[in-house]
């Protein structure tokens, strides 16, 4: 339980330009095993607190995880209902509080987030940071109960809830094939579970058995707090303050995840829905996290690949071809995948498959234009950068560092893409390997 | 070169306005500090402008639905190629979108700004468009319109306009159909394109760390017509007041059912900050009827007929304004009853001036929030231009909001009479 103030910060900061700090990561605090980050930026009217606890994605856990932030968006002490809850954001200007469940890899992690007008724009005295921290950690901390328990009125409404969000997960057909193809390509896997679980695991949960989770992870899991915005000396004071008096156990220790698979045989799946359009996609294994070193390579490749307007599927398979509206390329950087997706005319399926397919055997062949080349690494520079200009894109990019256990900071990317070569990106096209074709296609 | 500067010193915010002598008007938004440039070329040319008067004609010419978003895909490729390998070799992400009203061509940037800017000047200004070109977008289209036919909350909300309108085109998908696109030609293509893409009808908007004269100048140089045209005569179909069908419904495989409702609002001829008004009112007074500190709302969430799909919006345009209300429900027709019945207790006990400030002060927030992204500012800024206004008189309009004028929205916009109800549910087996 002990409080440490330690200033470990990811790069070595200039004193002279107040812009230099600006989106870099600060460690501001250790408190009570609860690693605290501040991101300084001053050029934004709202700033934002996010609490993330992270798990490891777990069939026994999934859905438990999933379900016990939504009871505790329901009411905390001194807000006991949504109504309530609702009344204090209005008064707080607008503020906005939410909680979701976001899936990293075989890390399922629960954010918790409150965003709020910096005190230059409120004429309020009081301190926006302070009622913003109380508010999340009172949620979170002091949920509002029912005989030392959830509120089993809450608990059955959420789990309903939770399963129709499960069913409507069909209403999105381009998420739907993307995930879709994932889930079965991973099926012995944890990264095969939906982070939301499953309808018969929701159904199974008993509201005693829900607290008796919650209580145990949240004095358990790995906690990561990013602030963005200005912090001055009474905001660490109160930061202090509160984290200290939070219950804390030993941490639990994660697992990492089985990456490497070498693929022997292409596996077939097709679903059949009242549809107009097909889905296609293509699951693939690259076999490189983002913790390797030819992990920036495989970025270019992507890119040129399947990145954008300038990419080789967009061109081909969009452009000259006319099969698809929409045709692209993305990776799952902590397990090592790549996915690639259409929406094309059924009877195209075949074909859009090996005009595809094409495309990679282009790369591994050497065949890559300067102009596919440097628009990629262009396309890359203007990604990393325009991120800079959304707080919580910043804090998504460096949770994912730590995750990842990489310690790059923003320019640190932009000067590894920027060192990738050609040659880098043929070596690595030939890790890729096509594991699972999924196809999501007509009843008729 | 003479342009006016408009200062919001509580908010750290300034906007620049400059016009052409074309009567092209362009608008900057400064945002020191920010990685990310923003520039967006717009018309005031949507799904809706189906019948106009092309210049120089006497009569008016009714074109295939679908033609705006059509020529919007076209204006991309030129005599040398794409012009996206263009944007892309300069390292920037163009795009554009058809909405009901406006056709907008955008870049995003963080470097070449100048370069970038010249090319979308240009492109816009350049079209190339061939009758092969053509037949192989209509593939591309086509495909575009099957995506969104799958879409159960996109279907959902056009059925929604087809209750409330018999005959405005405001009803018809921004894309057209199969069957509409079918029929679109290279040569009204380009009617389309000189009747609407004068820059007497266009707006520039360049948001981000940018120095406004050098965009000024900018226009100056590329810019090719020189003086303003004439009004266009836009077209549209009589439409009644009262609703065309109270009920639509439609079968595709959902879950739980989507559904819409709202009020069809005859209130759309108004100007300028008129608009802004009755717009936050509405906004304000759908807040305080069913927003999420509402008792219907808590009442409905806890009874499981809503969840946090539930959403609303308003909009207000020159020749039509509607309602929506709408998310996932087991029981549309439930809601919709208990949003009347909530409705006459309002009517009857009248509404609450405490809760309207709150939801004022509220809605502030919100909007400073906004302020935060470069394309939330765009987006906002083009929609409202058209209408007269820039979106910094909203602060304006936020403080000389009355409780009176609430009270006024309230008979003008909830009209029960004016109801209709559209749902998307899965067929029972």
């Amino acid at each position: 339980m002990n409080a440490s103030f330690t200033n470990l910060k990811f790069q070595e900061v200039s004193m002279t330009s107040t812009n230099v700090l600006e989106e870099k990561l600060e460690k501001i605090a250790e408190i009570n095993g609860i690693k605290v980050y501040n991101i300084k930026s001053n050029r934004f009217k709202t700033n934002t607190i996010n609490i993330f606890f992270q798990d490891n994605l777990d069939k026994d856990s999934v859905a438990l995880n999933a379900l016990f932030p939504s009871v505790l968006r329901r009411g905390c002490s001194g807000l006991p209902t949504i109504k309530d809850i609702n009344l204090y954001l209005e008064e707080s200007y607008g503020a906005v509080f939410d909680c979701g469940i976001v899936k990293k890899g075989e890390k399922q992690i629960i954010h918790f987030y409150f965003e709020y007008v910096s005190d230059k724009y409120t004429s309020d005295a009081d301190r926006n940071f302070q009622k913003a921290l109380d508010f999340l950690l009172n949620i979170i901390y002091k949920p509002a109960l029912q005989d030392h328990s959830f509120n089993e009125q809450y608990v059955e409404q959420e789990k309903s809830n939770l399963k129709m969000l499960i069913e409507s997960r069909i209403n999105d057909k381009v998420q739907y094939a993307l995930d879709r193809c994932y889930e079965l390509m991973c099926k012995d896997e944890p990264f095969g579970l939906y982070e939301y679980g499953t309808i018969k695991q929701i159904e199974n949960i008993t509201s005693s058995e829900l607290y008796k989770h919650y209580k145990e992870k949240v004095s358990t899991l790995p906690v990561e707090v990013f602030i963005t915005g200005e912090l001055c000396d009474s905001d660490i004071e109160v930061l202090k303050n509160s984290l200290d008096s939070i219950n804390r156990s030993a941490q639990k220790g994660l697992l990492s995840s089985i990456v490497k698979k070498y693929v022997d045989k292409v596996s077939y799946f097709e679903d059949a829905m009242d549809v107009n359009q097909g889905k296609l996609s293509l699951g693939f294994r690259t076999n490189i996290t983002s913790n390797e070193d030819d992990y920036y390579a495989l970025l270019v490749y992507n890119g040129i690949l399947g990145g954008g307007m300038h990419s080789k599927l967009f061109q081909n398979v969009r452009e000259k071809a006319g099969l698809a509206y929409y045709v692209f390329a993305g990776l799952e950087k902590f397990k090592g995948l790549m996915i690639i997706a259409g929406g094309i005319d059924i009877k195209e399926r075949d074909h859009t498959k090996e005009l595809i397919l094409k495309q990679l055997d282009e790369i591994k062949e050497g065949n890559i234009t300067d102009y596919e080349f440097k628009s990629t690494i262009k396309s890359l520079e203007t990604g990393i950068q325009s991120l800079k200009d959304s707080q919580l894109q910043v804090v998504d990019f460096y949770l994912s560092q730590l995750i990842s256990q990489t310690h790059d900071t923003l320019e640190g990317l932009l000067e590894k893409i920027q060192r990738v070569t050609k040659q880098d990106v043929i070596d690595v096209s030939k890790k890729i390997q096509l594991d699972t074709v999924y196809f999501l296609t007509s009843e008729a | 070169m003479k342009f006016e500067t408009i200062e919001y010193k509580k908010y750290d915010e300034t906007i620049y306005k400059y016009e052409h002598s074309s009567g092209l008007k362009c608008l900057v938004v400064p945002k020191k500090g920010y990685y990310k440039k923003h520039a967006t070329f717009s018309t005031q040319y949507g799904s809706v402008d189906n019948e106009f008067v092309i210049p120089g004609e006497k009569t008016q010419t009714r074109v295939p639905d679908g033609i705006a978003h059509f020529l919007e895909h076209k204006l991309f490729e030129q005599k040398d190629g794409s012009v996206m390998d263009k944007f892309a070799a300069l390292g920037s992400r163009p795009n554009a979108f058809t909405s009901f009203n406006q056709t907008v061509y955008l870049f995003s940037c963080t470097d070449l700004f100048r370069e970038n800017f010249d090319l979308l000047l240009n492109f816009v200004q350049n079209p190339y468009i061939t009758d092969e070109s053509v037949e192989r977008e209509k593939g591309i289209i086509g495909q575009e319109i099957n995506m969104y036919r799958d879409d159960p909350g996109w279907r959902v909300s056009f059925n929604l306009l087809d209750a409330f309108y018999k005959n405005h085109p405001v009803k018809f998908d921004i894309a057209g159909s199969i069957e509409s696109i079918s029929k679109i030609t290279k040569d009204t293509l380009y009617k389309c394109y000189e009747t609407f893409y004068h820059p007497s009808n266009m707006v520039v908007t360049v948001v981000g760390d940018v120095d406004h004269i050098q965009v000024f100048e900018q226009i100056e140089k590329n810019i090719q017509a020189t003086e303003k045209t004439s009004e266009i005569e836009r077209i549209f179909p009589e439409e009644s007041d009262s609703v065309n069908k109270i009920y639509v419904e439609q079968n595709m495989p959902v879950s739980t059912p989507l559904f819409y409702t709202g009020f069809k609002d005859n209130n759309f001829n108004l100007q300028g900050l008129e608009i802004l008004k009755y717009d936050l009112a509405v906004k304000l007074i759908m807040s305080m009827i069913m927003g999420k500190s509402s008792e219907l709302y808590a009442k409905l969430y806890d009874k499981g007929l809503i969840n946090s799909t539930f959403e609303m919006d308003f909009s207000i345009e020159k020749s039509y304004a509607y309602s929506m209300f709408g998310g996932e429900s087991v029981n549309p027709e439930a809601v919709k009853d208990s949003l009347i019945k909530e409705i006459r207790k309002f009517r009857s006990n009248g509404l609450d001036p405490q809760t309207f400030d709150r939801l004022l002060k509220a809605s502030k927030g919100r909007f400073l929030r906004q302020m935060n992204s470069v394309e939330s500012i765009s987006r906002m800024f083009i929609n409202l231009y058209f209408k007269g206004v820039t979106m910094f008189d909203y602060l304006d309009v936020y403080d000389t909001m009355s409780f009176d004028y609430i009270m006024d929205v309230f008979d003008m916009h909830f009209d029960i009479e004016r109801m209709a109800l559209s749902v998307v549910k899965g067929t029972s087996k």
